[in-house]
């Protein structure tokens, strides 16, 4: 008799946040949508270079941030773990551009001109090139050595131990560069002829957007990083065996794959990839410290849960996202832009919210969901 | 046989010349001879640069550790004795490379600390032990030499002689021991824990009125992340919510005390018990404001959505948008000294109050852990389907365990405010939620004398080793790492057993406990 007069409120109490749900996602999509009717439609302050300035900024941070993303992607794809100490591999990668870019500086070549050239102004491609290889040399080499000190020991461990390991590996970088290069803030020396700033001039509305040549050397290179990365693993031996090691150890193991000698080797190209990120960090943003890396390894981190961990195209999306957001996010919702980050959050937590795989959905093997 | 010996032990020793190269850029050897040469009564200013002959000590005991490290347990004693000789070569060969590079430094006064910040010429010239190009092959000969002693030293202390001596001196320890327990009247065995406890709280009822501010004040960061690290653990430790944005709910309770207790910006002087209470009220509000939304996400979902939350509240704290309202970024100054039964606080009184508070924290811990709500917790964090099969409500209690959590952060984060008189964003960054996920984790999950260790080794520590200052939160990160390495279940492991992980560990080795709770709802 009892328990028949308690079940609809027993029924009630679970249903908490199925109702708490929409109420909060009906909340911030009508907070959105007024600030957007506002600044778009009543105000109509800003106008369409404004517009698109942001949007290449946008593009720009953002192909960096997808480089980031996927290494956290293919990371957390085979081992289930947050690699936290990915963005100081990308710190390392920035300052390896920065050694490499002040050597080429330091060298002079023999010129018919009066001031004699260094080597970076006179050949900026070739050093631009070395520096993104010494770059991602450096910064897989970081990977590699961190996965076998700090993570390999913890395979087989309950998943906070590594992510603490993570964590302490992580300080451990910060610190040790600020040891080593002093907690100063230092300039990037960019070749002469892609200096900071210079670029193409469009002319919209009798008013000019630059449109930079580091700018388009990161959102170019990030692309191409990202189309090669897709094919290498799609395409080749290693790429099958990354996703197979990623759906199924155990069984890789007996089809033959050396399960860690793949790991080490998605450390390396996750490495890789965010040296690369990191050089062109230093050659866009200019600044170069021991704690570049904390920042964009979060913002990445959380780029790469957007588009839903583990899957590759996610990751690539969930960047180029998050770098929009936070590039158009403050002007198109007509709020201050120490809050840029504040949106990219808020955008973060209510997507998972809805859609707690991401974007794309996550891409993770039967046996550990 | 012999090349796998060379390649092993050569690989040590570059290890160690790798280490070693790296401690001198970093200016660390400077630091270990400073503190040899205080070790053996000979003051350093500071500032100043020690003698050469304590860099020798620190570099000789360097060496007897290559050495010693490159002894394997099976071989024969003459290639044990090999494999010291090589790894100390291998660090020679690595440091005379470095050295040779050093002196050509100094030889060109090339300053290289523009890039290199640690790399002055004085220090390279003490490295160098002061003999310029001579010491290249001095260290050479240094490290040859105590590769070999420190694979004699190995093979002595390893010797059979000596670990029959151990052996012995052991069981003579433990015979002592027990002659003495039984020796010992029936009520000190029986009660002889409880004498401890009542020498231990006598101790921390005396000491905080003795040993000094600055100690009190090490004392209270210690107290208060033990009361964050149980709420923490309620969440992290028996409900199984992975959770990193502890920093905001220690932050609401930070700001509550502090903008009803403070001249500005809103001039409230409500006096710091009634806040108090209103910061952990708000701390539990934030708590649920946070859980309501996100009780569907799992494991890493959930941490990075509070991490983002604490952000979220960070910059929220430190932009112009709630200056009015909470101060912006300078924070707020001036908080208002809490009395009781009449008489101001001043330090002593604040590490009772912290005393206390960690007592009622660790006493409610304890009572909820064995209650019904713990075990229906327990059972959440050990199988999500399983408990709601059993009729235990998850989402209640998930949220109940995100509440309660939330009220210790509060309760931290107000005596935190009071007790600087100040609280402002910097004090609410990322970096707060790592600590004390750290110390839990470090620690011990679900053990209070884990969490008690864990906040005194992470954060007393450091702080009374302001001597090494520099270095402490490199020392800190390569700790946490080498922690996980050896003793993963943290310092004091809970004394319950972690049943899932024994049963399955045969099964599916692979597969993590916490995510086969999905699928909920």
């Amino acid at each position: 008799m009892e328990s028949k007069t308690k079940s609809p409120p027993k029924l009630t109490r679970r249903n908490y946040s199925k109702i708490i749900r929409p109420i909060f996602g009906i909340l911030v999509l009508g907070y959105i949508l007024w600030r957007l009717y506002e600044v778009l439609i009543v105000q109509q302050a800003y106008s369409i270079e404004i517009w698109l300035r942001l949007l290449i900024a946008g593009l720009i941070i953002g192909g960096v941030y997808a480089l980031i993303a996927i290494g956290y992607t293919l990371v957390y794809g085979i081992l289930f773990m947050i690699n936290f100490a990915h963005g100081e591999v990308m710190m390392i990668g920035t300052f390896a551009g920065y050694f490499l870019f002040e050597v080429t500086k330091g060298i002079n070549v023999a010129s018919a001109g009066n001031p004699p050239l260094s080597f970076s102004d006179a050949y900026p491609l070739i050093s631009v090139i070395l520096a993104f290889i010494v770059g991602m040399t450096v910064a897989a080499a970081a990977g590699f050595f961190l996965e076998k000190i700090a993570y390999r020991p913890l395979r087989k461990a309950p998943r906070l131990i590594p992510l603490i390991s993570a964590i302490g590996a992580s300080f451990f970088l910060q610190n040790a560069a600020q040891l080593l290069f002093s907690p100063q803030v230092r300039d990037y020396t960019n070749p002469a002829a892609i200096a900071r700033g210079s670029g193409w001039t469009l002319i919209i509305n009798d008013s000019r957007v630059v449109i930079t040549y580091t700018g388009v050397l990161t959102f170019v290179l990030s692309i191409l990083l990202m189309i090669g990365l897709y094919l290498m693993v799609q395409k080749t031996k290693l790429g099958k065996a990354m996703r197979a090691v990623a759906s199924d150890k155990n069984t890789a193991a007996l089809m033959g794959i050396d399960v860690d000698a793949i790991v080490s080797r998605t450390f390396i190209i996750s490495g890789a990839l965010a040296g690369a990120a990191g050089v062109m960090w230093g050659l866009h943003n200019g600044l170069v410290h021991f704690f570049v890396g904390f920042l964009p390894g979060i913002k990445a981190f959380t780029a790469a849960v957007l588009g839903g961990i583990g899957n590759i195209p996610g990751a690539m999306l969930g960047g180029m996202f998050l770098g929009l957001v936070e590039s158009l996010g403050p002007t198109a919702l007509g709020i201050s832009y120490q809050l840029k980050d504040v949106i990219a959050f808020v955008i973060m937590i209510v997507i998972l919210i809805f859609r707690p795989s991401g974007i794309l959905g996550e891409v993770l093997s039967e046996e550990k969901v | 046989m012999n090349k796998d010996i060379i390649r092993t032990s050569s690989r040590k020793g570059l290890l160690f010349g790798i280490v070693l190269i790296f401690l001198v850029l970093i200016n660390f050897h400077i630091m270990a001879s400073t503190m040899i040469s205080k070790l053996l009564g000979t003051n350093v200013l500071r500032g100043a640069f020690p003698e050469v002959r304590f860099m020798i000590i620190f570099l000789v005991i360097y060496g007897l550790w290559a050495g010693w490290s490159a002894v394997s347990r099976e071989n024969k004693t003459t290639t044990k004795l090999l494999e010291g000789l090589i790894s100390g070569i291998t660090t020679g060969i690595v440091i005379v490379l470095f050295g040779l590079i050093l002196f050509f430094l100094l030889e060109t006064q090339t300053d290289v600390r523009r890039y290199l910040t640690a790399l002055s010429f004085v220090s390279i010239n003490i490295f160098l032990l002061g003999l310029r190009g001579a010491g290249v092959p001095v260290l050479f000969g240094l490290f040859t030499l105590t590769g070999l002693l420190g694979g004699a030293l190995a093979i002595g202390l390893r010797s059979k002689t000596v670990s029959n001596f151990k052996h012995s001196i052991k069981a003579f320890v433990s015979n002592v021991r027990q002659s003495i327990t039984s020796a010992l009247p029936e009520f000190v065995t029986k009660y002889g824990k409880y004498m401890i406890y009542l020498v231990l709280l006598a101790l921390l009822l005396l000491l905080p009125s003795r040993w000094g501010s600055y100690n009190n004040f090490v004392f209270g960061m210690v107290g208060l992340y033990v009361i964050l690290g149980i709420g923490l653990n309620i969440m992290l430790g028996l409900s199984g919510q992975f959770m990193i944005g502890i920093a905001a709910l220690f932050a609401m309770g930070a700001y509550s005390v502090a903008l009803l207790n403070s001249p500005f910006p809103h001039g409230l002087m409500w006096g710091f018990w009634p806040s108090l209470v209103v910061g952990v009220v708000m701390a539990v509000i934030g708590g649920l404001l946070l859980g309501l939304p996100i009780m569907r996400l799992r494991g890493d979902y959930l941490g990075i959505v509070t991490l983002g939350f604490g952000e979220i509240i960070r910059i929220l704290l430190n932009s112009d948008l709630l200056t009015d309202l909470t101060g912006g970024p300078r924070g707020i100054q001036n908080i208002q000294q809490p009395t009781f039964l009449g008489r101001p606080f001043n330090d002593v009184s604040y590490a009772y109050l912290i005393i206390v508070a960690m007592a009622v924290s660790i006493f409610l811990y304890y009572r909820l852990e064995k209650s019904r709500t713990g075990r229906a917790w327990l059972s959440i964090k050990e199988d999500t389907l399983v408990a709601r099969a059993t009729g235990v409500d998850v989402q209640k209690y998930k949220l109940l365990a995100l509440c309660i959590g939330a009220a210790f952060a509060g309760l931290a984060g107000g005596i935190f405010a009071a007790r600087n008189q100040f609280t402002g964003p910097n004090d609410h960054t990322l970096m707060v939620s790592i600590n004390v996920l750290s110390v839990v984790i470090v620690g011990g999950l679900n053990s209070i004398p884990g969490i008690i260790l864990g906040s005194f080794a992470l954060r007393g520590l450091p702080e009374l080793l302001r001597e090494l200052e520099t270095y402490r939160l490199l020392v800190f990160g390569a700790l946490l790492v080498f922690m996980m390495l050896v003793r993963p279940d943290g310092l004091w492991p809970s004394s319950r057993p972690n049943l899932e992980e024994k049963g399955s560990s045969d099964l599916k080795e692979d597969i993590d406990p916490d995510l086969e709770g999905r699928g909920n709802d």
